[in-house]
């Protein structure tokens, strides 16, 4: 037996910190015009506008507001980026996502400026090749990268992290997850039944999930700050096929909570079994009262982990025949009989967030061996601050 | 109606090889790559098939097997891809059965084709479309692709030895190559 553990790649690039200034010169526009994109004449009306955008492949079926140069300009004057700066190339089509396009997709969505940085952050985070982008937008399974934001940008941004964070709480910040998608379909080419082989597809396709982590109810460091060391405003994208719910009415104890999470997360059919891939993560939100129980008992997040871990598996011979035999070839049925759901502990990754009203943790199962990232949201300096500092 | 000026959303690459590369031509004395994955058994099936044919026809066949392809494991994949490129003539990519796998075949294909060897990739019917798409947005539209029945991986061995048979001088014809001379020299 030999267990393949997962191990990031080593081709990373540290991220450079630079001043963010702008070379928009606001809604008027200036002498020299940075926007590149091909303008179209379009009817701006709602029902015209709509229609044209659907008809040009654009649109996700709800309403689209025109990108115009006006409302393009304007979001980009209150940000400080460069509109040409290329932030990633991304799978399947390769082409490159600019801060322009980000913009464009993201006044279409509906998103606020504010949103700029986080959705660059989430950008470059999806376009880490340890995130696997290129299987995610192709696959026929009906994954989506979901993201968890650390940091005073989650209320800045109306992101929700208590009742109903992960689908339902009436927020403008639905307007970011939908502008991430936009991006997918837009520059990264992903269209369903032409590049995306999707089977089934998700409702996480439409607005994705972007939701905070509940810090000040962790009993833990923020999850930016376990993961990459990142105290401040942050963004962790994780490729999942979906929430699952797990409900607890009868725990009382921290372990026994732990034990009706980690005996639920792993079924035959789910990602962390197929033969496809070496390996997968799992990612479990847990509520803010289930957290103190666990917190009192287990102030470290790694003993928790280990818990979780240690009842996340099912017995080899559950497995049929032919299943089985390609895991045993892959090495991935250990001493005791029994396949785990991950590696190793680590790869359990915790957060906290949800309503008051407990009782239930949701897991997400992750996609092939697609790694979680997480990456700081810059914070813009305004260019006359950035000038007089020089 | 109030008519005005919108800026486009979308993103392209313009570069494109829209042709499928040099033809694999006479097999003997040629070393064939075949690429394996880690998913469908009926694939492994016909690629031991398809090298005993190819090595009767003179060739020597070698295979890669791809496997994970994020972190750690993922630069070893593509360390050993480029490494295995160098040591064949022509390659024969597959199994473009699935959505992330056929995106990974055609990569994998391309990879290949950029080298400047002949290289055809392998993909299912339901795939086909699908394969060819990719591959015009990985900048080889051109790309050789040749198909198999679609369900494949759910057939029984004889069944699909039977699909690998009669696919066999297809796939040859796609990829360009003959075994004619060598016949006509027995």
């Amino acid at each position: 037996m030999s267990i393949n553990l997962i191990k990031p790649s080593g081709s990373k690039i540290a991220p450079v910190p630079k001043p963010l200034v702008s070379r928009d010169c606001g809604p008027a526009g200036c002498e020299v015009d940075w926007l590149a994109s091909r303008r179209h004449e379009a009817d701006l009306d709602f029902e015209g506008f709509n229609a044209f955008a659907m008809e040009k492949g654009w649109g996700d079926g709800l309403p689209l507001v025109p990108p115009t140069e006006s409302r393009v300009r304007m979001f980009l004057a209150e940000n400080d980026r460069f509109p040409d700066e290329v932030i990633a190339h991304l799978p399947p089509s390769r082409a490159e996502c600019t801060v322009e396009k980000i913009a464009i997709n993201a006044v279409m969505a509906g998103a606020q400026p504010e949103a700029l940085e986080l959705l660059i952050a989430m950008v470059a985070a999806v376009a880490d090749p340890d995130f696997e982008l290129y299987g995610i937008n192709t696959t026929t399974a009906p994954v989506y990268p979901a993201f968890v934001v650390n940091g005073s940008i989650r209320d800045q941004l109306d992101i929700p992290y208590s009742y109903g964070c992960f689908g339902g709480v009436a927020t403008r910040a639905n307007a970011i997850g939908r502008a991430f998608r936009l991006i997918m379909r837009n520059v990264a080419g992903q269209v369903t039944g032409v590049t995306s082989q999707t089977t089934f597809g998700s409702p996480g396709r439409l607005a994705s999930i972007v939701a905070g982590e509940w810090e000040e109810k962790s009993p833990w460091a923020p999850l930016a700050e376990r993961r990459a060391g990142i105290s401040g405003n942050a963004v962790s994208c994780f490729g999942t096929m979906g929430t699952m719910n797990v409900l607890d009415t009868t725990s009382q104890a921290a372990r026994d909570f732990l034990e009706q999470i980690g005996k639920s997360v792993p079924y035959i059919a789910a990602n962390c079994y197929t033969p496809a891939m070496p390996f997968a993560e799992m990612m479990v939100a847990i509520n803010p009262i289930c957290a103190e129980i666990v917190g009192k008992e287990m102030p470290n997040i790694e003993d928790v982990q280990e818990c979780l871990w240690r009842y996340a598996s099912v017995p080899a011979d559950l497995l049929q025949r032919q299943h089985r035999e390609q895991l045993e070839a892959q090495g991935r049925v250990r001493d005791d009989g029994r396949i785990y759901a991950t590696p190793e502990p680590k790869d359990f990754i915790l957060f906290v967030a949800g309503g008051l009203g407990g009782l239930h943790a949701t897991a997400f199962h992750s996609f092939g061996s697609c790694l979680t990232q997480t990456r700081e949201v810059a914070s813009p300096i305004p260019a006359s601050q950035a000038q007089a500092a020089e | 109606m109030t008519m005005g000026k919108v800026l486009d959303p979308t993103s392209t690459r313009d570069d494109d090889v829209a042709s499928p590369g040099p033809d694999a031509g006479l097999l003997a004395g040629k070393k064939i790559g075949i690429r394996l994955d880690q998913i469908w058994r009926a694939w492994d099936w016909i690629a031991e098939d398809w090298a005993a044919k190819l090595e009767d026809a003179g060739a020597t066949v070698s295979y890669w097997r791809s496997c994970g392809r994020s972190g750690e494991e993922g630069e070893r994949m593509a360390a050993e891809l480029k490494e295995w490129l160098t040591t064949i003539d022509m390659a024969i990519v597959g199994l473009a059965n699935c959505g992330s796998c056929t995106g990974w075949t055609v990569r994998d294909a391309i990879t290949s084709a950029n080298t400047g060897i002949p290289t055809i990739a392998i993909a299912t019917k339901n795939f086909e479309d699908f394969a060819h798409e990719i591959a015009a947005r990985g900048g080889r539209s051109g790309l050789r692709v040749h198909v198999l029945p679609y369900p494949l991986n759910e057939q029984e061995r004889g069944a699909v030895k039977a699909i690998g048979e009669a696919h066999f001088e297809g796939m040859l014809h796609d990829f360009g190559a003959t075994i004619a001379m060598r016949e006509a020299a027995e």
